[in-house]
């Protein structure tokens, strides 16, 4: 019972802000509230016993990328102020594809029979989440590593200021 | 044997190639007329040659030799062969044929020496080239390479009826001629087609059912009324001669209007079985006769009454065909070669004295040209039957066999068109020859001797030819006997009548009966009127209606082809819209399809 | 009625909360005109898969689904920053960040 309410409330928490994220007006409220919604999120990792994931979410997540953004706005407002551009014509579009994603996903849902019957289990802990990352996917671990500072490099290389 | 027969045909095909392709051998006209001529006089040597090889009996008269080699084939089975086949009927023919040909190019030598070079090498190289068709024409061992060469022969003469092409009516008889004949020719090939799907072949020597047998005389005599110039398809003739007189001679007078009744001796066979064709042909020849020579009788261009002549010539030799006298038309027919070939040479000469066609313009020739004018008597008494001249004999037979077939009134108005014959024959000699000169004729001047020499060459063989009738029956195979009958006797007696009404008329001026109203009848050429009106008020829309079809529904369906495709991109480039979130909904539009091809098909 | 909310939320309710805020993010990249907020649309639609992952890894007892979170969480902070930078130089160059200013492609 507890679980079903704690559940809900989370869940109300993440819909609720992913709603405001894409009707908002404000581009800083938008990023705002995408702030609330990555750290309802991150309730809800703790909630299903990934308490590393649900730190790791709110740093890099609540902390890098909303930073990001911020700076992003910054860096292309106007000077008079935040420049709200209207939103016009694609809404019906945008919404009949919307639903027609989420109705594939609820039937691949509904017709799977195991997700019906699954059942919670303990799982392992922190520890051994940091063996798995040592151990049998060093690989891709260090990949990453390497992914970042492309991603890094690239983007300076991208966005810096060239001498005219 | 062979080479005698391909030699008459072969070299002046060659010679026609060397002037085609060698220009500036061509542009030497001169030149160019002497290598011609002489090439034909060699051909008609070959074929006289070759012409002994069959009387000596060399070669069997009636069953002739042939040599083919195939051309078409088709499914593993040969469909046509090419080649020759010499007989009695076709050696003479060929001897004919290079003879006159030869006659009317080195007369043409004179006759066209003022002409630009370059246009008389193109004169001579069409010569060379028809000597070839009709040659290939009466050497065809099958209906098809006939048909062939008759085609080619219609092209020769649409090419000499043209040759002063900067005249507007040069080039409207050359195309009339053309089309006329080619308008007569889809019977001759719906004809050959008929007799192919009947036998699978395109011999003329076969047995067919009497159904079958009457289409396909129906559809080849056809042709063959357009070619021979009859009753109602005759009009193109007396066009044709805008084209230079020799080439009237040739063409319009002794062999190419001949190759219909040629080509009629030829498949006699299938005509012999389609009785009620031959019958038809009795009366249409009978008609034509008659029609034709009622016109020459008021015509004043010197062509023109030749022109009008041997179309009633013609008719005569198809009537002797379709009472089944096939003697009595090919006799005819050779005899009438030489002496028109001849009257028109004369009136070449006396249109070369005085420089008019018009035989006002002529008068007492005979003091100022006297050879040629006689030559020219000679050749008209040939045609009106005088008794002793070649074509009393020829004219004789065809009516012996009106009485023996008891086609009364196709005798009748034959007997009536030889009449006329020697009356406007007469009525041209008095007017153009006789009387006292004109201005014009006291300026004239005689014949060179290259006119003069293949004159009278013709003149010989107009008198003589009526004497060798024996022989040439042996040849062809049956008997020319002359005997005096009444028909004869009549017959003759029509011709002298007409040869003197016509003396009193128009030389001592005599009054007789006049039809001012039937003369301007005949003159406004009503059948040629009806032609016309055929072609402006029925062929022309029907092929401007085709035109438009062709051009709006062809060629509009396929455009709109072209249409539809720009149309298409058009509406298909409106889905590039440069727009990021555009594109993203298309890649969600298909991953959902393929989620839903996956969950139904898969 | 009440046994389902005897038992904890099962899988399928973890599974429809991430294909709701998938669907919603879907919505936002599709409908809003400022780049900016079609990034965090983006962010949105990210952030369900990791929901989706951590939900499998829970009912299945395995770390994996957990491991490729923490992956996917790598990526999507990289590709913002690389997408960042994009905007950066549209707006230099456009003098605007609006998703229909750059329509070069257009056909």
């Amino acid at each position: 019972m507890m679980a079903w309410i704690a559940f809900s409330l989370i869940a109300l928490v993440i819909l609720n802000s992913a709603l405001c994220v894409v009707r908002s007006t404000d581009l800083v409220h938008t990023v705002f509230w995408l702030a609330l919604t990555l750290l309802g999120t991150a309730a809800l990792f703790v909630h299903l016993d990934a308490e590393f994931l649900a730190a790791v979410q709110v740093l890099l997540y609540t902390g890098g990328v909303i930073t990001l953004m911020l700076f992003g706005i910054m860096l292309t407002r106007r000077i008079e102020g935040v420049r709200v551009l209207h939103e016009s014509g694609n809404h019906r579009r945008a919404l009949a594809s919307a639903v027609a994603v989420f109705g594939a996903i609820v039937t691949a849902i509904y017709r799977d029979k195991q997700t019906a019957h699954a059942v919670a289990t303990d799982l392992p802990g922190t520890e051994e989440l940091g063996q798995l990352f040592l151990q049998e996917m060093v690989l891709p671990f260090e990949l990453l590593s390497l992914l970042l500072l492309a991603a890094m490099v690239g983007a300076i290389a991208l966005a810096r200021k060239v001498d005219p | 044997m062979l080479t005698a027969a391909l030699l008459p045909i072969l070299l002046p095909l060659a010679c026609f190639f060397l002037l085609a392709i060698c220009w500036p051998l061509r542009h030497l006209g001169k030149l160019a007329g002497a290598i011609s001529s002489a090439v034909a006089i060699i051909s008609c040597l070959s074929a006289v040659r070759l012409l002994n090889m069959v009387m000596s009996g060399a070669v069997d008269p009636q069953e002739g030799f042939t040599h083919t080699a195939t051309w078409l084939v088709a499914n593993g089975r040969t469909i046509a062969e090419v080649g020759i086949h010499v007989d009695g009927i076709s050696a003479s023919m060929l001897v004919v044929i290079t003879l006159v040909a030869a006659c009317v190019q080195v007369y043409s030598l004179g006759y066209l020496a003022d002409e630009p070079e370059p246009h008389l090498g193109r004169y001579f190289t069409w010569h060379s080239l028809f000597i070839f068709a009709m040659g290939g024409l009466v050497l065809a061992p099958n209906l098809l390479q006939a048909f062939m060469c008759w085609e080619l022969v219609g092209l020769c003469s649409y090419l000499l009826i043209g040759y002063y092409w900067t005249k507007p009516e040069a080039g409207h008889a050359a195309v009339k001629a053309f089309w006329i004949t080619k308008f007569a020719d889809m019977g001759l090939l719906a004809g050959l087609c008929v007799l192919y799907a009947s036998t699978g072949a395109f011999e003329w020597d076969v047995r067919l059912a009497t159904g079958t047998a009457t289409l396909i005389s129906a559809l080849i005599f056809m042709g063959v009324m357009g070619k021979s110039a009859q009753v109602p398809l005759h009009v193109w003739l007396p066009n044709a001669m805008e084209g230079p007189t020799p080439v009237s001679a040739l063409l319009h007078a002794a062999t190419m209007v001949a190759a219909g009744v040629f080509l009629v001796v030829r498949a006699y066979p299938i005509f012999a079985q389609a009785p009620d064709v031959l019958l038809a042909m009795t009366y249409i020849g009978a008609i034509t006769a008659f029609v034709a020579a009622c016109t020459a009788v008021v015509q004043d261009d010197i062509k023109k009454v030749l022109a009008y002549s041997t179309c009633s010539q013609l008719g005569f030799m198809i009537a002797a065909l379709g009472t089944g006298s096939i003697l009595g038309g090919y006799f005819h027919l050779t005899t009438h070669a030489f002496f028109k070939a001849l009257l028109f040479l004369g009136a070449g000469a006396a249109i070369h004295a005085v420089h008019s066609n018009s035989i006002h313009d002529m008068g007492g020739l005979i003091k100022k040209t006297p050879v040629s004018a006689v030559m020219f008597i000679i050749g008209a008494a040939a045609l009106a039957g005088i008794p002793g001249l070649s074509g009393f004999f020829s004219k004789d037979i065809i009516l012996e066999e009106m009485i023996h077939g008891g086609h009364w009134v196709p005798l009748g108005l034959l007997l009536v068109s030889a009449a006329l014959t020697a009356f406007y024959m007469t009525r041209v000699v008095v007017i153009a020859f006789l009387g006292s000169p004109s201005e014009a004729v006291e300026k004239a001047h005689g014949a060179p001797i290259v006119m003069g020499a293949p004159m009278a060459a013709l003149t010989i063989l107009a008198l003589v030819t009526g004497y060798a009738g024996a022989q040439l029956g042996g040849l062809w195979g049956g008997t020319i006997a002359f005997h005096v009958t009444p028909v004869g006797i009549a017959a003759t007696s029509a011709g002298l009548a007409g040869v003197i009404y016509g003396v009193l008329l128009y030389g001592k001026g005599i009054a007789g009966p006049s039809s001012a109203g039937l003369r301007d009848f005949i003159l406004s050429g009503p059948i040629d009127t009806f032609w016309r009106g055929t072609w402006d008020r029925g062929i022309l829309p029907t092929a401007k209606r085709i035109a438009w079809t062709d051009r709006y529904v062809v060629d509009g369906a396929v455009n709109w082809f072209g249409w539809a495709a720009i149309k298409g991109s058009e509406a298909a480039r409106r889905l590039q819209t440069g727009r990021a979130q555009d594109y993203a909904v298309a890649v969600i539009v298909g991953v959902l399809f393929f989620v839903l091809y996956g969950a139904v098909g898969g | 009625m009440t046994e389902v909310f005897a038992q904890p939320p099962g899988l399928t309710a973890y599974l429809l909360l991430a294909a709701m805020l998938f669907s919603i993010g879907l919505y936002g990249v599709l409908s809003r005109k400022n780049t900016l907020a079609i990034l965090v649309s983006i962010e949105l639609m990210a952030n369900a898969v990791n929901i989706n992952l951590v939900a499998f890894s829970r009912f299945s007892g395995d770390l994996t689904g957990q491991a490729f979170a923490l992956f996917s969480i790598a990526l999507t902070v990289a590709e913002v920053v690389i997408g960042i930078a994009i905007i950066v130089l549209m707006y230099r160059s456009h003098k605007s960040i609006d998703a229909d200013a750059t329509t070069a492609l257009r056909g």
